[in-house]
């Protein structure tokens, strides 16, 4: 019996191991596939824009991931980057400085953050109606402040247009030099520090959680916190990216950061999971979006090899922790 | 007795666990018209015996025949449709659903085209509930039901089956003395339809005012079978404790120190009624109760996980906050029943299960130094061997015994002033218990205030210096180890 669970044991947790193995290799797969399938995909200029693509993806990623792993999701998310698109120009433009605009468009993140974190654990209710709701008043708050009129940015501070769009030495963009330094202090806070270990367990058994001192809910207000704070911060390139806020934006970018973070291996149930996997899940949906759009697949079988990869990510978490 | 005949018959039924021999070859016969009482300690074998006649378990060794025919069960399913109806203390029903389509869940009566026919459905049912001798709107919510009414249900869903064999385990454990009337007055209509009644209890009072007939279980084993008109309590209890305690306890911790945990009047809404107690330093207080006599809940009122209605507890003289923050601060710990439930967190590597409440005596300014954590879990995973491949292995795929052995590591990692451990050895085998039984007295010597709640006797008996008896949320007993038997014990117990 003692054998048999300790061989059991070994083979889920090589098989643990071997899960971000699998996705290096998916993304491999899909680099060779679009590389032979589109002459534009294998070109320097090609490649550092999917990298500033994901990188914003990945920022929000990271946020939802810790929530996650805490237990909780936010499928506000998307949403939240058209609003907070508009206290930055209002204020940019203004003010005539991009960093001006910067602030209250992070507050307003984390306001929205503070009411998602006070409804799922003081109010007590669940996070996924919360955020639902969340999801449509924020898209319909939008729509009423700007008239579906989209508002451009006349402030002319060079900053703004560089943090969505300039590349250090022509290459690496500078979403991306962000997103590496949120990705590697996440993964130390995470990894290394009693906040990460503890957001692990309130995920893991929020119950026992409670029973060895931690407060669960305060766990998951902070971490509905962060998550906002870094949709904030990806929203602001999205607005550099776009020149504007603009009421569409963000649309469905909850379900691509949910469906990205799950593919990379964190649970839906919470307690699982870490950073590593959430970017190979954002890099293999980046790359599948930018290769499909450049060997210039229709749009209804986009939509539909997208679909077919949420389901199947979220089959395969399933399957790799369906209890014996 | 001529007249009945056996409606069920068990004949040499063995089962076994991991590590544990539940039943070995028990036989049982109830006959129509007749209420079987079946009775027996925690751990005796009842519950599995009665799993294994639901069709729950399937059994090693034995066979079963209903009205003289074999029976084999396959699945939950099985034994209902066979005419063996389980009523178990967690009841099955669907709360949102009527009473009616409670009682008739696995079989609507149908009109043409299979719709149900919800006419047919509350006449039929309100038959049913009349037979029994109960008012039971069939058009309300299960869930706007007392417990004791939905029990009621439960059975009337039984004779919607026609079933003739009613099985209930501990039915009045959780029902006030006038339920319990009604529902004797509803069991002995069942008796009179000549249904056979298999009552599992541990309540002897009620076997007397209630059944024909006793069947006494200890460790998996059949004791005996007696006609109640023939036996009286005190031969019953013999029959249930009759062992000899052959384990060796280790009891090498030595005189007591200050009163370090004191219990004052805890009381909780649903179990507790005015708990005291008092554990000093460098003892081991055991608290003996059979199911339902509020161990679980003391355990965790103490801990401050259940909300107290009143009452307090102070550790060292100083009264405790409520609320488990406060408690892991100042000194106490928790060892649940429920491991998986409450104490594991499952995902998580055995190091990391163990280091969790003490986190912060590695850390600097929240980072964790993982060298010493390390070094930490292997030091106690050398001095409680525990049998794991790495550190970093999941807690999930270790043994019962081990899972526990992390999870005291976990509280001695964290030098405590008070332990509560409640059922530490529960579901473990024997080897692992006795080194769990050493650790104890270990605890002890370091002078640690030991709390155990447990509801097998020689555990009981082997490490605990003083022991308290509980029964229905209350301490009705205390003993000396030195003038603590099992007798005085067990009649302390079902007071």
């Amino acid at each position: 019996m003692q054998q048999q669970s300790v061989t059991r044991g070994g083979v889920r947790s090589r098989l643990g191991r071997y899960n971000e193995l699998g996705l290096f290799a998916v993304a491999i797969v899909l680099f060779v596939l679009f590389s032979v399938g589109s002459p534009y995909f294998f070109k320097v200029r090609n490649l550092s824009n999917v990298l500033g693509q994901i990188s914003m993806t990945m920022i929000a990623a990271v946020g939802m991931s810790l929530l996650m792993i805490a237990g909780e999701v936010d499928l506000s998310v998307g949403s939240l980057q058209a609003v907070v698109a508009l206290p930055l120009l209002v204020i940019m433009n203004r003010t005539g400085s991009f960093w001006l605009g910067v602030v209250p468009a992070l507050a307003t993140g984390l306001v929205v953050g503070l009411i998602n974190g006070f409804l799922v654990t003081r109010m007590r209710i669940n996070s996924l109606i919360v955020t639902l709701g969340m999801y449509y008043l924020l898209r319909g708050l939008v729509y009423f402040l700007t008239g579906k009129v989209p508002i451009s940015d006349s402030s002319n501070d060079p900053s703004f247009f560089a943090v969505g769009n300039a590349k250090l030495f022509g290459l690496l963009p500078v979403m991306a030099i962000l997103m590496i330094a949120i990705l590697a202090l996440c993964i130390y806070v995470l990894g290394s520090t009693t906040y990460g270990r503890r957001l692990y367990a309130v995920g893991g058994n929020a119950e026992v959680a409670r029973a060895v001192g931690i407060n669960p809910e305060r766990m998951k207000f902070s971490a509905f916190l962060i998550c906002s704070l870094l949709s904030s911060v990806s929203a602001i390139l999205l607005a550099s990216r776009l020149n504007s806020a603009n009421h569409m934006a963000g649309q469905g970018f909850e379900f691509q950061v949910i469906a990205a973070v799950v593919m990379g291996g964190v649970s839906l149930s919470g307690g699982r999971g870490n950073l590593t996997g959430a970017l190979f899940g954002v890099l293999i949906f980046g790359l599948i979006q930018n290769g499909m759009g450049l060997m210039s697949i229709d749009t209804q079988y986009q939509l539909v090899i997208t679909g077919g990869i949420i389901v199947a990510a979220v089959a395969i978490d399933e399957l790799r922790h369906r209890r014996a | 007795m001529n007249e009945t005949r056996a409606l069920l018959e068990v004949r040499g039924i063995s089962k076994e666990f991991p590590g544990v021999r539940a039943l070995a070859g028990v036989d049982l016969d109830v006959q129509a018209g007749e209420i079987h009482a079946l009775v027996g300690e925690n751990g005796a074998g009842k519950s599995t015996l009665i799993k294994i006649l639901a069709g729950i378990y399937r059994m090693d060794a034995g066979a079963i025949r209903f009205e003289g025919a074999p029976l084999e069960l396959h699945g939950a399913h099985d034994s209902l449709r066979m005419g063996i109806k389980v009523v178990f203390q967690e009841l099955a029903l669907i709360k949102g659903l009527s009473v009616a389509e409670n009682v008739f869940l696995e079989s609507f009566p149908l009109r043409a085209g299979r719709r149900i026919d919800w006419k047919m459905l509350r006449t039929r049912t309100r038959e049913i509930l009349s037979s029994i001798g109960l008012d039971i709107d069939p058009a309300v919510k299960v869930e706007r039901l007392t417990t004791s009414q939905q029990q009621m249900v439960e059975i009337a869903r039984a004779l919607s089956h026609e079933a003739k064999v009613v099985i209930m385990d501990e039915p009045t454990s959780a029902l006030t003395p006038k339920e319990v009337e009604l529902l004797f007055a509803v069991i002995r209509r069942l008796k009179e339809m000549g249904k056979g009644v298999l009552y599992v209890s541990h309540k002897l009072d009620e076997v007397f005012s209630l059944c024909d007939r006793v069947t006494v279980l200890r460790d998996g084993q059949h004791i005996a079978t007696r006609p109640i008109s023939e036996t009286n309590p005190n031969e019953l209890v013999t029959d249930m404790v009759g062992r000899e305690i052959t384990a060796l306890f280790p009891h090498t911790h030595g005189g007591r120190g200050e009163c370090v945990l004191s219990v004052r009047g805890l009381s909780t809404r649903e179990k507790l009624k005015e708990v005291s107690l008092d554990v000093h330093a460098g003892e081991v207080v055991g608290v003996f109760g059979l199911l339902g006599a509020g161990r679980t809940e003391l355990a965790k009122a103490i801990f401050g996980l259940d909300g107290a209605s009143g009452g307090a507890v102070s550790v060292r003289g100083a009264r405790l906050r409520r609320g488990t923050t406060h408690s892991a601060r100042s000194g106490l710990g928790l060892l649940t029943e429920d491991r998986k439930g409450e104490g594991l967190v499952l995902q998580m590597s055995v190091s990391q299960n163990m280091t969790l409440p003490s986190l912060r005596d590695f850390s600097t300014l929240g980072w964790i130094r993982s060298r010493t954590e390390l070094s930490r879990s292997r030091e106690f995973v050398q001095r409680l061997s525990i049998r794991t491949p790495s550190l970093k292995h999941k807690v999930e795929f270790l043994s019962g015994g081990n899972q526990q052995k992390v999870l005291l590591a976990r509280w001695l990692m964290k030098r405590l002033t008070v332990i509560i451990l409640d059922e530490p050895t529960r579901g473990i085998d024997v080897g692992a218990k006795a080194e769990i039984h050493r650790l104890i007295d270990e605890l002890a010597k370091e002078g640690l205030a030991v709390l155990v709640m447990t509801s097998e006797m020689p555990e009981l008996l082997g490490v605990s210096d003083r022991i308290l008896v509980m029964s229905g949320g209350r301490v009705t007993g205390e003993f000396d180890r030195n003038d603590a038997t099992q007798e005085k014990i067990l009649a302390a117990a079902i007071a």
